[in-house]
């Protein structure tokens, strides 16, 4: 109902997969697999993970491998998760041990997609290119292609198409879109490789379940050729939204109470997000009855193509600019709105942000950053109105008034901090009196022209404010900075 | 990056009944009339009894039912003519109640005569006069002794299954002011160091001085071997108020408050390094504090006579430093006026304040609900409770991440709500019915209204249901755009059944 998503811990992703389809259930298509084989690319990744909870520091270097496959003239195509943070990208082809190093293209972490090039193609140009199925039928055999644990050479595995579903991409915590769920393994290493049927891609490998045995996810062919269509201009512009919680009607009494007939159609919105593509349009108590002309059942559903899908899976074929057709029932009479969609940026506070460089401004041991997900995961918040800010934030449009929710993350000991370390984990609302809007306007606040005598922070939810006298905040700076070897005293841009 | 609770030493209250007792301290005597002091070991079975306690709390997701009773048991010392003294832990929550000879011989159903859950003491006597008085012939009631003082050896009185008198001596290690059963519930408690052992299945235990009562063991830790023994001082003091009704209980100022060690904010509050002093970060609505005039921001720097230190403490005459807090909760009683010295904006300040007793049962949020039967509401299969702490902490051990934020936010910060109700009502679940179709995933919404009336409590929401229009009901819910209408015709129905299937009442409003 409200915008507030956590998603299944359950879920892990993979890190290399390939798949080879065949109709159901019997033997398998003749196909030259060796050909196919070569363009199953390995993917050695050196990557280096930001540190949020010491923002200044270099964070962890670590590494992994995964897999891609290659769609066109020097693109090749592999989960977003397999790259995240990468700082060298090696390539080796099938069978041979020569690395080529690659950058990314483009980089979709909401959809789990990138799109990789080499410096040198030359010798992949003479490798089969792969070209995309459609969504692949229930109970139809499919085959999975990559580099998983367990060996160094590649490996395939065969599974059979379980379920199609609106499900959680776990790599982002935060979106949800459409997937196939097969029961061949899918194991880490087999992320951004290629689920092949009748020699076509019909997905790319991604994620698993920790919980359950012979169940793994793939990206359908939609959501990739999404990404791809998205790209066309040279930028990836993500997702749109609607920007619209609903509620659904089910209940006999509550479409009586709406005035409704008893033929299951429409949901109920209970939340418009503030700046989103439907605000100053569709209010909250407003019944949605039809997306671009498509029925909405009273569970939120419409039929595309004959199958049964959320509603949201329109929205979700469309772009940032495209329009789409909503009609409504407002006060029992019928009213049809166009509404431009258009992408909620803020809505990636609910998301892990990756190739950014954690925020922070370190003032007289205090260390101040911006609330976002990254920050929640590395942290343990326990206030509770820091943790209703973050709940709220797009919901309730807080972001309106605070961009950032400016978070007092540290104390580092010293002569003037060293009786602070309870204030750790509070929300900023005041500093001097002034209401802090985001991170760069506290770093104002904190550095004015005319030194106030004393600085005053006022917290959410302490009990007292904290109390920086002006005079010493320099030197207790320079101290920290020394004592605790801060290279940079902030950072203000991602 | 490690977060600690802001209040650490804050007292939660808010003041209500008015004071029925008179100004004057009592002093340290017992209630009984002509108590001896014991001093023959075996002789002190006389003056003690077992009290075997079922206890019964209510379930927290079905309000209509009860949880699977439990047991506890205590030994206790007899204080007066047929008077028991314990701990009102052992009487949370209790069913039934029964005094036990410690011969194991005979039984008399028990009853309270005074409990305070906070200071955990509770005073028992006989269900039936005429069966106690021969239950209690020929006890001889321990009397109060003397507080003792740091270092001195006290005794623990265990007695076997056998019957057996059994002592343990131990030394008073220190005295603090904390809490040995309810969280923020800070009295005056001895820390008493004893190897013990187990002994008829009880760590609720007299504990004497010379032959005399000096306390009762609340809690011991076998690890450390420490325990702690609620002080002679509370005990004489809880004696003493158990003698009027209502029982009047322990004072408390109102307040929440905060250290003044960081020399910025000294400089800040304009404390000079000779004052101790400690912020008052929220002033209680309705609390003795408020109705004295103090305000939020005030440094607090001398309760009577006494000064406050930077970090809470005052010099106590036996005891060394002590908290604050028991200048009120110890050494005052409700009804008494206070002088207390505070500094405002650099200016010094005299205010007089008389203590009032917070009345738990007034609050928004309650933090205990001990022998209460909690109040609901059942319609069509919705089930409406009114938030208290017990329920919140029934979302487990770490229910203050795991319980919903509204909710929290409701118990810590219910200045919010107190001006539009006295209790936040909540749907607190959903009975899967023909009426709740579609509203299965409902749950821990604060209600706002019902069929258009405010919701103060579980009897304006029963009360509003009563008003059905057209045939419907409508329920709306704070921070939700959402309003669930019922039909009145299928849930009469459903809640028929509901009394079939076996819900002995669909509501309980009290």
């Amino acid at each position: 109902m409200s915008a507030a998503r956590f998603l299944l811990a359950g879920l892990f992703l993979i890190s290399s997969a390939s798949a080879q389809s065949a109709p159901p259930v019997e033997a398998p298509a003749r196909e030259a697999p060796a050909d196919i084989y070569k363009s199953v690319i390995r993917i050695e990744v050196a990557s280096q993970v930001p540190d949020y909870s010491t923002p200044w520091n270099a964070g962890r270097f670590s590494g992994g491998i995964g897999t891609g496959f290659i769609i066109g003239k020097n693109r090749i195509l592999t989960n977003a998760h397999v790259v995240s943070n990468g700082r060298r990208i090696l390539l080796n082809i099938y069978g041979s041990p020569q690395k080529y190093a690659a950058k990314v293209e483009f980089i979709a972490h909401d959809c789990d997609l990138a799109i990789l090039s080499v410096e040198d193609f030359t010798n992949f140009e003479k490798l089969p290119v792969f070209t995309f199925g459609e969504v692949p039928q229930l109970e139809t055999q499919v085959r999975v292609i990559g580099y998983p644990i367990g060996g160094d050479r590649l490996s395939v595995t065969r599974g059979v198409v379980s379920r199609i579903d609106f499900s959680a991409y776990s790599h982002s915590r935060a979106d949800s879109h459409l997937i196939v769920q097969i029961d061949a393994a899918i194991n880490p290493g087999n992320s951004g490789g290629p689920v092949v049927q009748d020699g076509k891609v019909v997905g790319v490998a991604f994620q698993g379940l920790r919980q359950a045995d012979n169940t793994g996810y793939i990206i359908p062919t939609p959501v990739v050729k999404r990404f791809l269509r998205d790209i066309e201009d040279g930028h990836y512009d993500s997702y749109a939204e609607l920007g619209l919680g609903d509620f659904p009607l089910f209940n006999p009494a509550m479409r009586k109470a709406l005035k409704l007939p008893d033929d299951n159609t429409g949901v109920l919105i209970t939340n418009v997000t503030p700046t989103g593509s439907c605000d100053g349009v569709i209010k909250p108590g407003d019944i949605l009855m039809s997306i671009d002309g498509k029925q909405v059942d009273s569970a939120g559903m419409v039929t595309i193509d004959g199958e049964d899908v959320d509603m949201h899976e329109i929205i979700e074929r469309k772009f940032a600019g495209d329009k789409v057709a909503l009609r409504i029932l407002r006060e029992g009479a019928p009213k049809d709105f166009e509404i431009t969609l258009k992408p909620l940026s803020w809505s990636r506070m609910y998301a892990i942000q990756y190739e950014v460089k954690p925020r922070y401004i370190m003032f007289a041991g205090l260390v101040f950053q911006p609330l976002d997900t990254n920050l929640f995961a590395a942290s343990k918040f326990d206030d509770v109105t820091l943790r209703r800010l973050y709940g709220d934030f797009v919901p309730k449009g807080i972001f309106q008034k605070r961009p950032d929710i400016v978070v007092l993350t540290r104390i580092e000991s010293d002569p003037l901090t060293s009786q602070l370390s309870d204030f750790a984990g509070y929300a900023i609302d005041k500093i001097n009196g002034t209401e802090v809007k985001d991170l760069k306007h506290a770093n104002e606040l904190l550095h004015p022209k005319e030194k106030p005598e004393f600085f005053v922070i006022e917290l959410f939810g302490a009990e007292r404010p904290l109390v920086i006298p002006s005079g010493e905040a320099e030197t207790a700076t320079k101290r920290v900075q020394q004592a605790y070897d801060i290279e940079q005293l902030s950072n203000l841009e991602d | 990056m490690k977060y600690s609770a802001p209040v650490l030493f804050a007292l939660a209250l808010t003041a209500c009944e008015p004071p029925k007792q008179e100004a004057a301290a009592p002093s340290a005597v017992p209630a009984a009339s002509a108590p001896k002091p014991v001093e023959d070991r075996a002789a002190l079975k006389q003056s003690v009894v077992r009290i075997n306690s079922t206890l019964q709390s209510w379930n927290p997701s079905q309000p209509w039912e009860k949880n699977p009773p439990g047991q506890r048991r205590a030994l206790a010392p007899i204080v007066g003519k047929n008077q028991v003294l314990t701990t009102g832990e052992l009487v949370a929550d209790a069913t039934y109640l029964e005094f036990e000879s410690t011969d194991g011989t005979r039984m008399l159903p028990a009853k309270v005569i005074a409990v305070d859950f906070e200071a955990n003491l509770a005073l028992l006597g006989p269900a039936d006069d005429e069966k106690g008085a021969k239950f209690f012939e020929g006890t001889i009631p321990l009397e109060l002794a003397a507080p003792p003082r740091i270092g001195d050896t006290v005794d623990i009185l265990q007695v076997e299954e056998n019957g057996m008198p059994l002592l343990t001596a131990g030394s008073l290690q220190s005295v603090d002011v904390i809490t040995n059963f309810l969280e923020g519930q800070f009295f005056l408690t001895f820390e008493v160091k004893a190897s013990m052992q187990s002994a008829a299945s009880s760590f609720s235990l007299p504990v004497l001085h010379q032959g005399k009562l000096a306390g009762l063991l609340a809690s011991y830790n076998a690890k450390d071997q420490l325990s702690d023994v609620t002080s002679t001082e509370l005990l004489a003091r809880f004696l003493q108020a158990a003698k009027s009704t209502p029982y009047a209980g322990f004072p408390s100022l109102g307040i929440n408050s905060a250290r003044t060690e960081d020399p910025s904010f000294r400089k800040w509050l304009k404390l000079s390094d000779d004052q101790g002093g400690l912020y008052i970060s929220n002033v209680k609505k309705g609390g003795a504090a408020e109705t004295a005039g103090i305000l939020k921001g005030d440094v607090l720097l001398s309760i009577g006579e006494h000064a406050i230190d930077r970090r809470g403490y005052y010099p106590h005459p036996t005891y060394g430093s002590l908290f604050w807090s028991h200048l009120v909760r110890g050494e005052r009683s409700t009804g008494e006026v206070v002088s207390l010295g505070i500094l405002r904006d650099g200016k010094p300040l005299k205010l007089e304040v008389t203590l009032t007793r917070s009345d738990e049962s007034k609050k928004l949020v309650p933090s205990y609900t001990f022998n209460q039967a909690p109040n609901y509401v059942v319609k069509g299969g919705l089930i409406f409770q009114e938030l208290s702490k017990p329920l919140l902490e029934a979302f487990g051990e770490d229910w203050r991440s795991r319980a919903p934020l509204n909710l929290i936010d409701a118990l810590e910060n219910p200045e919010k709500y107190e001006a539009r109700a006295d209790r936040i009502v909540f749907l607190s679940g959903v009975i899967a019915t023909p009426a709740t179709i579609g509203y299965e995933r409902l749950r821990n919404l604060v209600v706002k209204k019902v069929n258009g009336q405010e919701i103060r409590d579980m009897k304006s929401l029963a009360e509003a249901f009563k008003k059905g229009t057209d045939g419907l009901h409508s329920i709306e819910f704070e921070d939700e755009n959402l309003t669930v209408q019922l039909d009145e015709a299928t849930t009469s129905a459903v809640d028929k059944q509901l009394l079939q299937r076996g819900i002995p009442r669909l509501s309980r409003v009290k």
